[in-house]
């Protein structure tokens, strides 16, 4: 009988009930766009630094990954006294810097990244085949069309430029083995990536011996805490990042996002709240009569709180597959927009979806149904009923 | 040299910098030559800052600069500001992305709260039938008082919208130890927010009278 009641009084009144789903599915949207956004951006760069299986970074003293422009001296013995280490899986070192490629008319510059094709963990292969010789590159969609290339051509290609004489320094011819997808670039920026030996002989006597960048795997079962804590000492001109501290780095820069995530995820809710409990304590209020006769004839308080708290309930269940969907809808376009921030990772998504978000925001909205019909039900169920029958018969 | 030592002459405070927000990055300030010297630069600097007298000077001192010199390039500072606020430009989409949903839900609760108030007022719809008045009348007065509603609503909107944009700047000024102001409240947006509710409420409200005023007098009655 209460379910019958509680359906009977939504469908007397369907403009008024198809409006507050609409309004609850809106809120419910926003509601699970901010419950990914808040979660959203650091699991998915987590997921970005750990898709390669590298723990740890290390980068010049006092400097996150390609923050500046300093680079670690004595790499390549820094790199073999890591390799040494029993933890150690593999070690990949990165030199960042620049390649120009003369064009007829202009000149196209790109990243470049020096690595150890076997090791390396900043590009997959799409098409070709990693560099093996000392001439050969790989390079991005975004670079091969800026230069009219294709896997297979040649390319003159040069680390230095002087733009006032217009010379270039470290030239060489290199040979596109491979197209490659950067997996720390973003879409639209051209890179290449070479041996990390070649681009070092490139740029002159300036990179002899150098890297960025180091970034280290573990074997199974390290423990990454101890283990970069043991480099940090040991290497005294290096930072050591573990994922965890990156993270971190991550948080403190996106606290924005995540700050705005909460509080548009409980204005939704307060929203979603505001509007069920207005509408059905207005509901309420047109049947009290009818809730006073059902009282007078015998039908328990708690039967009249239940029936209206499930109204509240089902407007909310009704709403939430609606706004969950209209949710993931909206998540896609928000994405879209925040992911032409300049120089951000392809694979970086502000709002991910995860099935702990979906449940969140249910389990949310669920509560907040209830407590939306608390009032109204306990205005219902502690109706004076002589008296409320004779105000109603009196009209 | 490299390794040189030198004396702190001064504490400097940049202007506050919404590209700097977050970055917590040291900055030092030093000769020219010193920095050249420093970085084993030579005679060569990144950029030069031009000084013009107004927009015509301006555009002039471009076409020269850019027509004679060899191997660099003039650009107005305006176009570089576009160029470096990209991330703003991004955020600035997002929130009004943001706004556009807000906005979607805002009108469906007028609705429905311009609809439960109208509904209140059946009896009194009913008997203003009867006694003859036209439901241009009926609906005239129901979109009056939904005006009113949407401005009163409006005005008490935009002292909350105010008190938060103030919480908002407290803040965050608090958290990112800046001048900046993260929020404002201007007579644009102001006059934008009353707009649309005034629009949102009487656009509710008439849908909500013709419903009513479609409706028999004895059947808002309730007979």
């Amino acid at each position: 009988m209460i379910i019958t009641l509680a359906l009977a009084s939504l469908v007397r009144h369907r403009a008024r009930t198809v409006l507050a789903i609409l309004g609850v599915a809106v809120s419910a949207a926003m509601l699970l766009d901010m419950v990914m956004l808040s979660s959203g951006m650091r699991e998915s760069f987590r997921g970005l630094l750990l898709s390669q299986g590298f723990q740890l970074r290390l980068s010049p003293k006092g400097t996150l990954p390609f923050d500046t422009e300093a680079t670690i001296r004595s790499a390549d013995s820094i790199v073999a006294l890591i390799r040494a280490r029993p933890t150690v899986e593999a070690v990949s070192p990165v030199l960042g810097g620049q390649l120009h490629f003369p064009l007829a008319e202009s000149m196209a510059n790109a990243t470049a990244l020096g690595v150890e094709p076997a090791v390396q963990g900043d590009y997959e292969l799409v098409e070709g085949r990693h560099p093996s010789a000392e001439n050969e590159l790989v390079a991005n969609d975004a670079l091969l069309r800026a230069l009219g290339r294709s896997v297979g051509d040649t390319i003159r290609a040069a680390a230095g430029y002087d733009p006032q004489l217009r010379t270039l320094s470290g030239q060489r011819v290199l040979r596109i083995v491979g197209r490659v997808r950067f997996i720390y670039l973003a879409l639209e920026q051209r890179a290449a990536a070479l041996p990390i030996g070649t681009l070092r002989a490139m740029n002159g006597p300036t990179s002899i011996d150098r890297a960025s960048l180091a970034m280290v795997r573990l074997r199974p079962g390290a423990d990454v805490e101890q283990e970069r804590t043991a480099l940090e000492r040991q290497l005294r001109t290096v930072t050591v990042i573990s994922t965890a501290a990156a993270l971190k780095q991550v948080d403190e820069r996106l606290s924005y996002f995540r700050q705005l995530a909460v509080i548009l995820g409980a204005v939704s809710l307060v929203v979603g709240f505001l509007l069920v409990t207005t509408l059905v304590t207005v509901s309420v209020n047109e049947r009290l009569g009818e809730i006073s006769v059902m009282r007078a004839i015998g039908v328990r308080r708690w039967r009249v709180v239940a029936q209206i708290l499930l109204e509240s309930t089902v407007i909310m269940i009704v709403a939430a597959p609606l706004g969950l969907a209209l949710g993931l809808v909206t998540a896609r376009w928000l994405n879209s927009i925040l992911a032409r921030f300049p120089g951000l990772p392809e694979r970086i998504d502000f709002f991910l979806f995860q099935p702990s978000a979906a449940w969140t925001a249910l389990g949310l909205l669920a509560l907040s149904g209830i407590l939306a019909g608390v009032y109204p039900s306990w205005r219902g169920a502690s109706l004076p009923i002589a008296s409320t029958l004779r105000q109603e018969a009196v009209g | 040299m490299p390794g040189d030592t030198v004396v702190i002459a001064g504490i400097v405070q940049r202007r506050a910098d919404p590209a700097e927000i977050a970055r917590g990055e040291y900055r030092v300030r030093l000769h020219l030559d010193h920095l050249q010297s420093l970085l084993g630069y030579g005679d060569r600097v990144d950029r030069f800052a031009v000084g013009t007298r107004g927009a015509a000077a301006t555009a002039d001192a471009l076409s020269r600069i850019n027509s004679a010199a060899y191997g660099f390039r003039a650009h107005r500072s305006a176009d570089i500001a576009v160029e470096t606020s990209r991330t703003f430009a991004v955020v600035s989409r997002f929130h009004r992305a943001i706004g556009v949903i807000t906005i979607v839900a805002s009108a469906i609760f007028l609705l429905c709260i311009m609809l439960l108030k109208v509904d209140e007022r059946r009896r009194d719809v009913a008997a203003l039938r009867l006694i003859g008045c036209s439901t241009r009348t009926i609906v005239g007065s129901v979109v009056l008082e939904a005006a009113a509603v949407a401005v009163l609503g409006s005005i008490a909107g935009v002292g909350v919208g105010a008190a938060a944009s103030w919480i908002v700047n407290q803040h965050y000024q608090g958290v990112y130890r800046t001048p900046l102001r993260f929020s404002i409240v201007t007579g644009d947006i102001v006059l934008l927010a009353v707009a649309l509710s005034l629009v949102l409420g009487i656009a509710a409200g008439w849908l909500a009278a013709r419903r009513l005023v479609r409706t028999p007098p004895l059947a808002l009655f309730g007979r």
